[in-house]
């Protein structure tokens, strides 16, 4: 077993399905509570325009409503981050790695503003086509392999083909917002900032955490 | 057998290369997200080329968060265009009229007895149909706060299964009913789309 991750310091079992933690997960997991916390414990952000050729500037606000919604979609997106450090089962890290994206697309589009909500679509509609490399990239290691669980997968003796980690690569890099979007300043400059930056710092975890499962398997 | 898999493979990866490259030159938004439907299927497709029981379990998560997703993003093309649609009056037909109260009260008595997962679809439809022909005016919160609490019974029943197998006539019960509740409640609020003032 190429262990990067070191050896597992626990390891809950359910039949098939089976939580674990290494040093190198735990690690990204204590990042997503700790930020998951600072989401929960921190006010919006409260952006300044300034007018230029004079002295106004406009405050903007941040509703009640609209920041409930947006600090319980990084809620949601900081326990998916959470349950993808520590699942050891593929399909069911695709599945939280969707969720993220879900939450994600909750998180920004949240603003009702007409070019964040663009920037949001589109967002979206890369999230919802990434989920074909990702649950087909996990179709295909159960197929060639019959099992999902990563545990047996690194103890070797199957062969996962490449094309499936492939996949696997592409759909986290489309659910996770960094990649394609760390540019996009209408989705990075909507007001509420801790918020958002819960989006960047999901998926640069998910990405850490499947760079581990694509060397592991 | 494995050459069935091969060719399965074989037209699912097509597939994928068609619904990509209509994806590349379509331009208009609602069209787009009406083709991202299509790579879904696809998706699902590779799931289902396993072709075990494991196929059949994956599917359903697949399936539900791929149809989230496609929900989610219709709702933000909806207020990123702007549309609303005011609710109309809908048909005045004299059936309408009469008809709902006895077929939802039968068919709600019935899933009632059916319980579980079809009971749930049964009563569920009754409600539907109630709701379609006579309008509403109910606090759908409430709806949604009793779905999402039967939910959570659903599975305190299931950690009983596997806890505390002894006492699963009583898990049985509470799983047969909390998921009753919830599927009615879901399928309850279909009735609502056309529009109302609590919808």
């Amino acid at each position: 077993m190429p262990d990067i991750g070191g050896d597992p310091l626990f390891v809950l079992e359910f039949g098939d399905i089976l939580h674990y933690y290494t040093p190198y997960t735990i690690t990204l997991f204590l990042l997503a509570l700790i930020f998951t916390g600072l989401a929960i414990a921190s006010r919006p952000e409260r952006q300044i325009d300034i007018a230029f050729g004079g002295d106004a500037y406009y405050a903007k606000e941040t509703t009640i409503s609209e920041m409930r919604f947006r600090r319980f979609m990084a809620i949601a997106c900081g326990l998916a981050t959470m349950g993808a450090m520590g699942s050891g089962d593929i399909f069911n890290f695709t599945l939280f790695v969707s969720l993220v994206g879900i939450a994600n697309i909750g998180i920004v589009a949240a603003v009702k503003s007409r070019h964040v909500l663009n920037a949001a679509y589109e967002y979206g509609i890369v999230a919802m086509v990434a989920t074909l490399p990702l649950f087909g990239g996990a179709a295909l290691v159960a197929a060639t392999t019959g099992t999902l669980a990563i545990s047996v997968l690194a103890g070797g003796g199957f062969a996962v083909p490449l094309v499936a980690k492939a996949f696997l690569a592409l759909g986290v890099i489309g659910e996770g917002m960094a990649p394609f979007y760390a540019a996009k300043a209408e989705m990075f400059r909507a007001p509420g900032a801790p918020y958002v930056i819960m989006c960047s710092l999901s998926s640069l975890l998910i990405f850490l955490r499947v760079v581990e499962i694509v060397i592991t398997i | 057998m494995i050459q069935d898999y091969s060719l399965g493979l074989l037209v699912a990866f097509a597939a994928m290369g068609v619904a990509f490259f209509a994806m590349m030159r379509e331009t208009d938004g609602l069209h787009r997200l009406l083709l991202t439907d299509l790579i879904e299927v696809v998706s699902l497709a590779f799931i289902a080329l396993i072709g075990t029981d494991l196929a059949e379990a994956l599917i359903l998560p697949g399936l539900v968060v791929g149809t989230s997703e496609l929900i989610a993003l219709s709702e933000i093309y909806r207020i990123k265009e702007g549309y609303t649609r005011p609710p109309d009056a809908g048909l005045q037909i004299e059936v309408m009229e009469s008809a709902p109260g006895i077929l939802a009260a039968l068919l709600v008595v019935y899933g009632i007895v059916l319980s579980g997962f079809s009971g749930g679809v049964v009563a569920g439809l009754g409600v539907l149909f109630y709701f379609l022909c006579r309008g509403h005016n109910e606090r759908f919160e409430l709806i949604e706060t009793a779905s999402g609490y039967s939910w959570a019974l659903w599975i305190i029943a299931f950690f009983i299964f596997m806890i505390l197998p002894q006492y699963w006539f009583f898990a049985v019960m509470l799983s047969g009913s909390a998921i009753l509740v919830k599927v009615m409640a879901k399928m309850s609020l279909i009735g609502t789309m056309r529009g109302g003032p609590n919808a």
